[in-house]
């Protein structure tokens, strides 16, 4: 039973930081309309900048230029190569998204090389032991922070005239330009909020039990994807609940691999997308997606 | 004489760098007053604006010649964001409210461009008092209201800028009569507090009641203008818009003349319109009632309409005879086929064909493709032939592109075949919608506002186009529209529908004299 609580435990807490990075993809995707494949290098670079500053500048302000870098990287993407694409369309720009998490990741495992780099976090290895149930200091403050992001998000999105702007942008942007919201704005807010979301969930990917900063930290970020998906591709609530579905799946995958040994090797890769495959059979538009053609 | 407020000079637009929307087109609106502009389908309207509001980039449009000056500046270098700021708003045609928003997110969304706290509670207490309802159903999603309330929000959201000059786009669009009448009052509300209003309209008369001046516009240029006055006692007008002239559509003048239109389409089947029986048919959507025990019967071969204010479940009752929506309880019978119990691929076998009100096409396909696509229930050779372009497929093709090409005639968008569907005006998309259903042969033509959007005149071709089909080829046609006129002329029995129910049913003779009719759908202003 702990065992099971403890599995629990730890793939929510896993799946809060998934679902830090599945409202990145949903916030682009919404505001700009780019399925954004770079995402898992922008995550990469924030948790870079982190593990190379902590030593001179201290931890937290190192912290602080990582979110604001991954958020000012992201936004340079978006005004310098998604502005500018001749042919806006979802595929070109997808394919243009591909390309740029090459170029990213080339440079910065250029940069990393074989090292694993601390992320010299101050809660370091420390695990947090509450009922029988321990679980790693990182990934206690990861779900703690998370719900105060997701809380923020709620803030912004329902209460400040910025975020239903934003909002208006997603849902009609022709319209909304009609009201005065300049698109190229909220499109900049979209992509600076994904990417400092990015940076923060890297951090924690990158905290123990995880030995620190590799390049395959991008890869890690993938697994958001499914949860993305399922959650409805255009729903912020949708993107949080998915992380959690994916994130316990993977966890229970994980946790129980020795007796699903029949099942082969590596379940807990293949469980997020076997879900995400299960879910969009029976609601094609995933969980929270907006339906087309609500009115016929 | 002090400068106007909007000055446009010698304007032309382009479209894709080709196709010419418009030509040196010249108009003003004086401070304090409100501008009709009046024109049918494909005229420019909806340009003319856009090139105004500066959003004609989003579209694909451009301008390339001449001026466009609003409160004294030049607009040539201006976004659509500084218009909003120095004054100029427009309210798109289609409402286009933000649907998952609530109705206080919506008008915020509006009034996003007022920095100061104060002045945007004082806007939207203005609104508010304007439109009451709006402030009733203040935290309900947008995309809950019905079109009368939609519309309201649509303007609402244009005034929180408190803007200096309001562009209406189609206000009056899909709505009842009595509607029209209010949305007509509420103009004259807005102009009354100092707004000046440039207001594109197909209810002439509606247009015509509310303006100071207007301006007719065709093929891209203006070919009229004057005073509301002047320009509704003229007889071209009245003859093409406000349909009080000699060639009213209505179905006296046609009854002893032949068919005037050549049709010459053929059914590749020999299927005969069976009658259509609605029993007790009831829908529920969640906790709203749309339609409740609502019960009528379209004989085979026969022009059947159904009137009533929106939100009367008009839609909602097309909606479930072609199967996109599933009926809560009651059937309703095809001849001898259950139609309620059948998913729509099946429905559409069974020769039934429908239009949406909300326009469903392929935007970035050309009108001949969209018409093709409705050929697909009559085209015989498979996948694999037409891929190979083995020579019986090649065949077909050219007899359906000659089929679909006969239709288009008949609804006289030939020469739009060759357009793709998003360079098209509201009411050409109308009838190009008409021309795929159409296409599959039907028996039973469902039709979903055919002619909204459309001056009286194209509105009297369409009828005429719609009796031609449904004389050649004997079909049933069932239609939803709120053009009285139209539906008088046109139609052999109407069902009218308020609040889900019946509430009469008869010849338009009857249907029109109904004292209930009156006070729930026509108003006094029909009477």
């Amino acid at each position: 039973m702990t065992y099971l609580l403890t599995q629990l435990a730890n793939g929510l807490s896993y799946g809060l930081i998934l679902g830090l990075i599945a409202v990145g993809f949903v916030i682009v995707f919404t505001s700009t309309g780019v399925l954004n494949f770079a995402h898992g290098s922008v995550l990469l670079a924030g948790a870079y900048l982190v593990a190379v500053l902590h030593d001179p500048i201290g931890f937290w302000a190192a912290a602080v230029v990582g979110i604001a870098g991954a958020a000012l990287l992201a936004v340079l993407i978006n005004a310098v190569l998604v502005r500018n694409l001749a042919e806006a369309n979802p595929g070109t720009a997808a394919i243009l998204m591909l390309g740029v998490d090459i170029l990213l990741l080339t440079e910065l495992t250029r940069r990393i090389g074989n090292r694993v780099l601390t992320i010299g976090s101050p809660w370091g290895a420390d695990v947090f032991s509450f009922g029988g149930i321990t679980l790693p200091m990182s990934r206690v403050i990861a779900a703690g922070l998370a719900l105060v992001v997701f809380a923020l998000l709620w803030f912004l999105f329902a209460r400040t005239g910025t975020g239903i702007a934003m909002r208006a942008a997603a849902a009609d942007g022709d319209t909304a330009s009609l009201m005065g919201i300049r698109l190229s704005r909220t499109g900049a807010a979209g992509w600076a909020l994904a990417g400092a979301l990015a940076a923060i969930a890297g951090i924690f990917l990158a905290s123990f039990p995880a030995p620190g900063v590799a390049p395959t930290l991008a890869i890690s970020a993938f697994a958001a994807i499914p949860a993305w998906v399922l959650g409805g591709f255009d729903s912020v609530v949708g993107a949080i609940v998915g992380g959690l579905i994916i994130g316990v799946v993977t966890a229970l995958a994980v946790g129980y691999e020795s007796e699903l040994h029949f099942l082969g090797r590596g379940l807990g890769e293949v469980v997020p997308y076997a879900v995400m495959i299960l879910v969009l059979l029976v609601r094609p538009s995933g969980l929270f997606g907006r339906k087309e053609a609500v009115r016929v | 004489m002090p400068d106007p407020l909007l000055t446009v000079d010698d304007l032309t637009v382009a479209y894709d760098g080709a196709v010419q929307a418009l030509r040196g087109v010249s108009l003003r609106v004086d401070a304090g007053s409100v501008v009709a502009v009046l024109g049918s389908n494909g005229a420019g309207k909806t340009t003319l604006l856009r090139a105004v509001s500066r959003s004609l980039g989003t579209v694909g449009g451009a301008v390339t010649g001449g001026t466009v000056r609003f409160d004294g500046q030049d607009l040539a270098r201006r976004d659509a964001s500084w218009a909003v700021r120095a004054g100029l708003v427009q309210v798109p045609e289609g409402r286009r409210i933000f649907r998952d928003l609530t109705v206080e997110e919506n008008l915020r969304a509006g009034g996003f461009t007022v920095r100061d706290a104060r002045a945007r509670t004082e806007a939207t207490d203005r609104v508010l008092d304007l439109f009451p309802i709006l402030a009733d159903r203040r935290h309900q999603r947008g995309g809950l209201l019905s079109g009368g309330q939609q519309q309201m929000l649509a303007m609402g959201r244009g005034l929180m800028t408190s803007p200096k000059l309001l562009l209406l786009d189609e206000p009056s669009l899909g709505l009842a009569p009595q509607l029209v009448e209010q949305i007509g009052d509420i103009i004259e509300q807005i102009h009354a507090q100092g707004t000046s209003v440039l207001l594109i309209e197909q209810n002439a008369s509606m247009g015509l009641r509310v303006a100071d001046r207007a301006y007719v516009l065709e093929v891209g240029t203006i070919t009229a203008s004057g005073t509301a006055a002047e320009l509704a006692s003229t007889d071209d007008i009245r003859d093409r818009y406000l349909g009080v002239g000699t060639s009213s559509p209505t179905r006296t003048t046609h009854e002893d003349e032949p068919v005037d239109v050549p049709v010459h389409l053929r059914r590749s089947s020999t299927a005969a319109a069976q009658e259509l029986r609605v029993e007790d048919l009831t829908v529920r959507f969640g906790g709203i009632t749309a339609l409740s025990g609502v019960s009528f019967t379209v004989a085979a071969g026969t022009i059947h309409a159904l009137i009533g204010p929106n939100g009367a479940g008009k839609s909602t009752c097309i909606n479930v005879l072609g199967g996109a929506y599933r009926a809560t309880s009651g059937t309703v019978h095809y001849g001898d086929a259950t139609v309620s119990a059948l998913p729509s691929h099946r429905i559409a076998d069974l020769g039934v064909a429908r239009t949406f009100q909300n326009i469903s096409l392929s935007l970035e396909a050309t009108v001949e493709d969209n018409l093709l696509v409705g050929r697909h229930r009559v085209m015989r050779t498979g996948t694999a032939a037409q891929a190979l372009r083995l020579p019986h497929a090649r065949k077909e093709e050219r007899t359906e592109r000659e089929a679909v090409r006969r239709i288009a005639v008949l609804l006289g968008i030939e020469s739009l075949l060759d357009r793709a569907v998003h360079t098209l005006s509201y009411g050409d998309r109308k009838r190009v919608e008409m021309g795929r259903a159409l296409a599959a042969e039907p028996t039973l033509l469902l039709l979903d506002e055919p002619v909204a959007g459309m001056t009286h005149g194209e509105s009297a071709v369409m009828a005429d186009a719609i009796r031609a089909v449904q004389q050649e080829l004997g079909l049933s046609v069932l239609l939803v529209e709120h053009d009285m006129p139209f539906v008088m002329g046109l139609a052999e029995r109407i069902t009218v529908l308020d609040f889900g129910k019946r509430i009469a049913e008869g010849s338009p003779q009857d249907v029109q004299r109904d004292p209930e009719v009156l006070r729930a759908y026509l108003g006094t202003a029909a009477a």
